[in-house]
């Protein structure tokens, strides 16, 4: 165990970045929206309205109710995977021995959290006791563990330039060469499972529309709110770690290394957001087909590229 | 304090795995179960350890609720049904294994060296898997590896003789010919 935060001070400052992140998703949303399929409202006072104003209209809409649910888990699901997105904003570095934990274990943290949404996505599908969102949940239960392996190979490689599990050191090794040069397969595949991860845009299987709202069909009111936030959370957490292990977290000239990791996370949640409104929607069978036969043999490629670079 | 909280919660939940009526909740109680467990691992200095068996659990438990649900044609997993079986057998096995530990608990005397904080537990593991048991560990690997593409290929709908579920259909003795319109 390595340096810690006082516990207030370690949980406000991953809320506030939370929040943050989250609001700043849903403004670039707004604006991907706006710029690639036109129309809605242009001003960019809209723009920035907009995520309150949806956030007021879901607070004032009455709940709903199923036959019989299992409700704790439903109320569970969208906690769980908010609780998920902060444990993942945690272990990312800000800055040089800047970091809310940094755990000897980071790289391992981060990677239970992701392997944890499965089961909050999960639970929330299950629990309502309806066709369509338990659809959703299996739906997600295929894709989330063909996507696993993947992600914990392209995550891993970054893993040994460093020679260590802690995301410190990871940013560390990058001051001379950053792992998106390295490793040019790690961001792309990292990329494509991070929207999967946080079932977004073309990956948005569980919670699609060809399931009238899949695993959410039942959720309205607060509970939509709460899973969206949570969802646009988990979006933030994977951007910052993107990043971090990728981008070469602080280092850049210039500005100082906070401000280049938020520049980053920026950047990355921009393409992570956009990718809702430029990519079409995949579906499931071809997509756990291209993980297994595909992207895994692409992320073992990867490894083994970073793995001779050290020799 | 922390310690007895997981440690009362992996008891709690353990013991709800066998009280609740549903495949799911049961896996999902397994899973708080070990979660408990991993996090008193932590505390123990083993970390790489604790969070690996949480990151592990994760997928073996949703894994296991898919597949439970599957062979029980209750798809849902939502449907009352009860959990426990051979009662005499599971008690009795119960009781005797609730003793056998707490005799074990009771009479070891226990190695009281507790770890220096200074000292990377995890880097410390990696030598030590790296090292004298290289040779273990890289084994297990491929044999493992191996089991995985063979369930696989076990697995697949696309077999040598076509696809799975047109080879299930018994074939026809003779071929009919079509009766012309």
């Amino acid at each position: 165990m390595r340096a810690y935060l006082e516990p207030g001070a370690a949980v406000a400052s991953v809320a506030f970045a939370m929040a943050i992140g989250v609001y700043v998703v849903a403004v670039i949303d707004g604006t991907a929206s706006r710029l690639v399929a036109g129309g809605g409202r242009s001003d960019l006072g809209a723009l920035l309205v907009d995520p309150l104003r949806t956030v007021a209209v879901l607070l004032t809409q009455r709940r709903r109710r199923t036959e019989r649910p299992d409700a704790p888990g439903w109320a569970l699901a969208p906690g769980l995977l908010g609780g998920l997105a902060a444990t993942g904003l945690a272990v990312v570095p800000v800055g040089p021995g800047a970091a809310v934990a940094d755990p000897s274990t980071g790289f391992v943290v981060f990677s239970a959290a992701i392997a944890f949404v499965m089961i909050a996505v999960f639970l929330h599908g299950w629990s309502p006791n309806s066709l369509f969102p338990m659809i959703g949940a299996y739906r997600y239960g295929a894709q989330a563990l063909s996507l696993q392996i993947p992600f914990l190979l392209a995550m891993l490689a970054t893993a040994l330039p460093a020679e260590s599990l802690a995301v410190m050191d990871i940013v560390e090794a990058q001051a001379d060469l950053w792992n998106v040069v390295r490793q040019p397969l790690g961001l792309p595949i990292y990329l494509m499972v991070g929207v999967g991860v946080s079932f977004w845009g073309p990956l948005n299987l569980p919670d699609g529309a060809d399931l009238v709202g899949g695993t959410s069909a039942e959720d309205a009111g607060t509970d939509r709110l709460a899973w969206e936030i949570a969802r646009a959370a988990m979006l933030v957490a994977i951007a910052a770690m993107g990043a971090a292990v990728f981008l070469g977290g602080w280092w850049g000239p210039l500005l100082p290394g906070p401000v280049w990791m938020v520049l980053k996370t920026m950047g990355v949640l921009a393409v992570l957001v956009a990718s809702r409104h430029l990519l079409a929607r995949v579906r499931i069978e071809p997509f756990v087909v291209a993980c297994w036969a595909v992207f895994i043999p692409l992320a073992l490629v990867n490894i083994f590229v970073s793995g001779a670079l050290l020799l | 304090m922390l310690f007895w909280c997981f440690a009362v919660g992996s008891v709690v939940t353990a013991y709800l795995v066998f009280r609740t009526d549903s495949m799911v909740r049961a896996a999902f109680w397994l899973l708080a179960s070990f979660v408990g467990v991993g996090a008193i691992l932590v505390m123990l200095a083993a970390e790489f350890l604790g969070m690996v068996l949480i990151l592990m659990m994760a997928g073996e438990m949703l894994i296991m609720a898919v597949v439970m649900v599957m062979y029980m044609m209750n798809p849902a997993g939502l449907n009352p049904m009860f959990m426990v079986h051979q009662h005499r057998f599971a008690v009795g096995a119960g009781v005797v294994s609730f003793v056998g530990l707490s005799v074990v608990a009771l009479t070891v005397d226990f190695p009281d060296q507790p770890v220096d904080p200074a000292i990377d537990a995890t880097a410390e593991l990696g030598f030590e898997l790296l090292g004298d048991s290289m040779l273990v560990f890289q084994t297990a690997g491929v044999a493992l590896l191996a089991t995985m593409i063979g369930a696989i290929a076990l697995a697949s709908r696309n077999g040598r003789f076509g696809t799975a579920d047109e080879g299930s259909q018994e074939p026809s003795l003779e071929i009919e010919e079509l009766e012309s319109p």
